[in-house]
């Protein structure tokens, strides 16, 4: 009797074992889809969080300086989605000096926008207000850029739209969170981790007993230099002026300056806030060739032409962080490693050039919280 | 509620295995155990993993200020929290209370600790 029983129930089994083949051979990569559809959801929703509370951050930094909640509001909304068209590339000659003249523009479009925004702001909080108003933008452009990739992976169903932003969406949130951390600190004009270098060059000038008042003003779109007198060389040292946020165009700065010392100059030396590796420790000390600078271009050509051109031997020293770090309110660690950098500025200053000698000292990076 | 559901979860996970093991002693019916085996262990660990707490953001280290004598045979210093207006090589109206020479702001910056969790030594 109870051997006949299997086959009552076989049907069943057979049945669930073709069910389950035709379930996933068929729908397994729609209930994939689905599951991808619903991480990038979450994701997305964490981003349009981060976004919306820096442009909230942003309404309420700006409307301290004279202008209403709903004019600020409004003139934010619409800043939002202010783009800068590259330059065409298909013919390259010259595509720097066109990308440069872009940059001047929209920085000029910044500011205007900025004094109109904040009448009653001076000029330092007028270039904090610029970088809060950056992160801002940069924000909410990840999230409109995720939401669209999401929507059309919806409506289309394309797998491979959907796999990528799925994909890309843990690197995504970490690159908002280090940006939506540092707005914060551009609000309330604190030094950044990318502020090393004009930090470098302050502490060095004043070590060498130059202080601000030493401090010659634009030789460069807001960059100055201390002429600073060391180990028997004049030093060139050279930032961006604060304690506003600026980068300034140091790049321009130091070929101004080449220009102006035809012939003298034995050596350009870059300092710089650098990406660390993972692994690697946050305030670690780095010596390479090169100009250690991160603009999108013209700045580095200028040093790198100019160097080449005069035939001056060009080196970088660089300060390890991680991406948090540069957009963050300064690490000790950081702050910490400027002893150990100027003390290398020294070494290279006394074994690659002669008593004599004119150098140029560049520091590279924003400005903001760092007085001269 | 979480405790409860990861109570429940882990019963129902027990009931899972034994449905498993013992069905299969069951010559004419231990497919069927096996996948009903299969089904409540999947419910019950379903239970004891989801709604786990979301990992409370940690608040940002605190903003500090380290003020210091400009007066190079003075060792004073002062550490105290962040001022809107502080900024690094800010010369202060205050003197040092230990000689009396004016002071600078030197340093603003966080204490970041990492977390022992997130290090990968290799």
């Amino acid at each position: 009797m109870s051997s006949t029983q299997p086959n009552d129930f076989s049907w069943i089994i057979n049945l669930l074992f073709f069910g389950f083949i035709m379930l996933f051979s068929l729908y397994g990569a729609k209930i994939q889809m689905w599951q991808w559809l619903n991480q990038i959801k979450m994701g997305l929703g964490e981003l349009g969080r981060m976004a919306d509370d820096s442009k909230q951050k942003a309404i309420d930094t700006f409307k301290e300086f004279g202008r209403g909640q709903d004019e600020v509001t409004k003139g934010i909304e619409r800043w939002l989605d202010y783009f800068t068209i590259m330059p065409v590339d298909l013919d390259p000659a010259g595509v720097l000096r066109r990308l440069d003249h872009l940059l001047d523009e929209r920085r000029d479009r910044f500011q205007e926008y900025v004094r109109e925004l904040a009448p009653n702001a001076n000029s330092s909080v007028d270039q904090n207000l610029e970088n809060t108003l950056e992160v801002t933008q940069v924000l909410s452009l990840i999230f409109r850029v995720v939401r669209h990739y999401y929507i059309l992976g919806k409506k289309t169903g394309s797998q491979l739209i959907i796999m990528q932003v799925q994909m890309q969406m843990p690197e995504l949130l970490r690159m908002a969170k280090a940006y939506y951390d540092a707005i914060g600190a551009f609000s309330d004009g604190k030094p950044i981790g990318d502020g090393l270098g004009p930090l470098v060059i302050s502490k060095f000038a004043r070590q060498y007993g130059v202080s601000s008042e030493g401090y010659v003003q634009e030789i460069g779109r807001e960059v100055g230099y201390y002429p600073v007198e060391a180990e028997g060389r004049t030093i060139y040292a050279l930032r961006a002026t604060g304690p506003g946020g600026t980068v300034g165009k140091p790049g321009f700065a130091v070929k101004t300056l080449v220009d102006q010392n035809k012939g003298e100059i034995a050596r350009i030396i870059t300092v710089d806030a650098a990406l660390k590796l993972e692994g690697e420790e946050t305030g670690r000390i780095s010596e390479g060739t090169g100009a250690a600078i991160g603009d999108p271009g013209p700045e580095k050509h200028a040093i790198e032409e100019t160097a080449t051109e005069n035939g001056i031997g060009i080196e970088a020293i660089v300060v390890k962080e991680d991406e948090a770090g540069a957009v963050g309110v300064m690490e000790k660690k950081v702050l910490d490693a400027v002893p150990e950098v100027i003390e290398r500025i020294r070494e290279v200053i006394l074994k690659r050039t002669k008593p004599g000698d004119k150098i140029i000292l560049a520091g590279i990076g924003n400005t903001i919280g760092i007085g001269i | 509620m979480g405790l409860l559901s990861k109570v429940i979860g882990a019963i129902i996970s027990g009931a899972g295995a034994f449905i498993l093991f013992y069905g299969m002693s069951d010559p004419n019916m231990s497919w069927v155990w096996f996948f009903i085996g299969l089904l409540v262990i999947s419910i019950g660990f379903q239970m004891l993993t989801a709604g786990g707490k979301q990992k409370a953001p940690k608040p940002p280290p605190p903003t500090i200020t380290e003020v210091k004598c400009d007066n190079p045979t003075c060792d004073f210093k002062e550490i105290r929290d962040f001022q809107k207006g502080d900024y690094v090589l800010k010369p202060l109206d205050a003197k040092c209370p230990k000689c009396g020479s004016k002071m600078t702001i030197q340093g603003v910056y966080i204490v970041k600790e990492e977390d022992e969790k997130d290090k990968i030594n290799v």
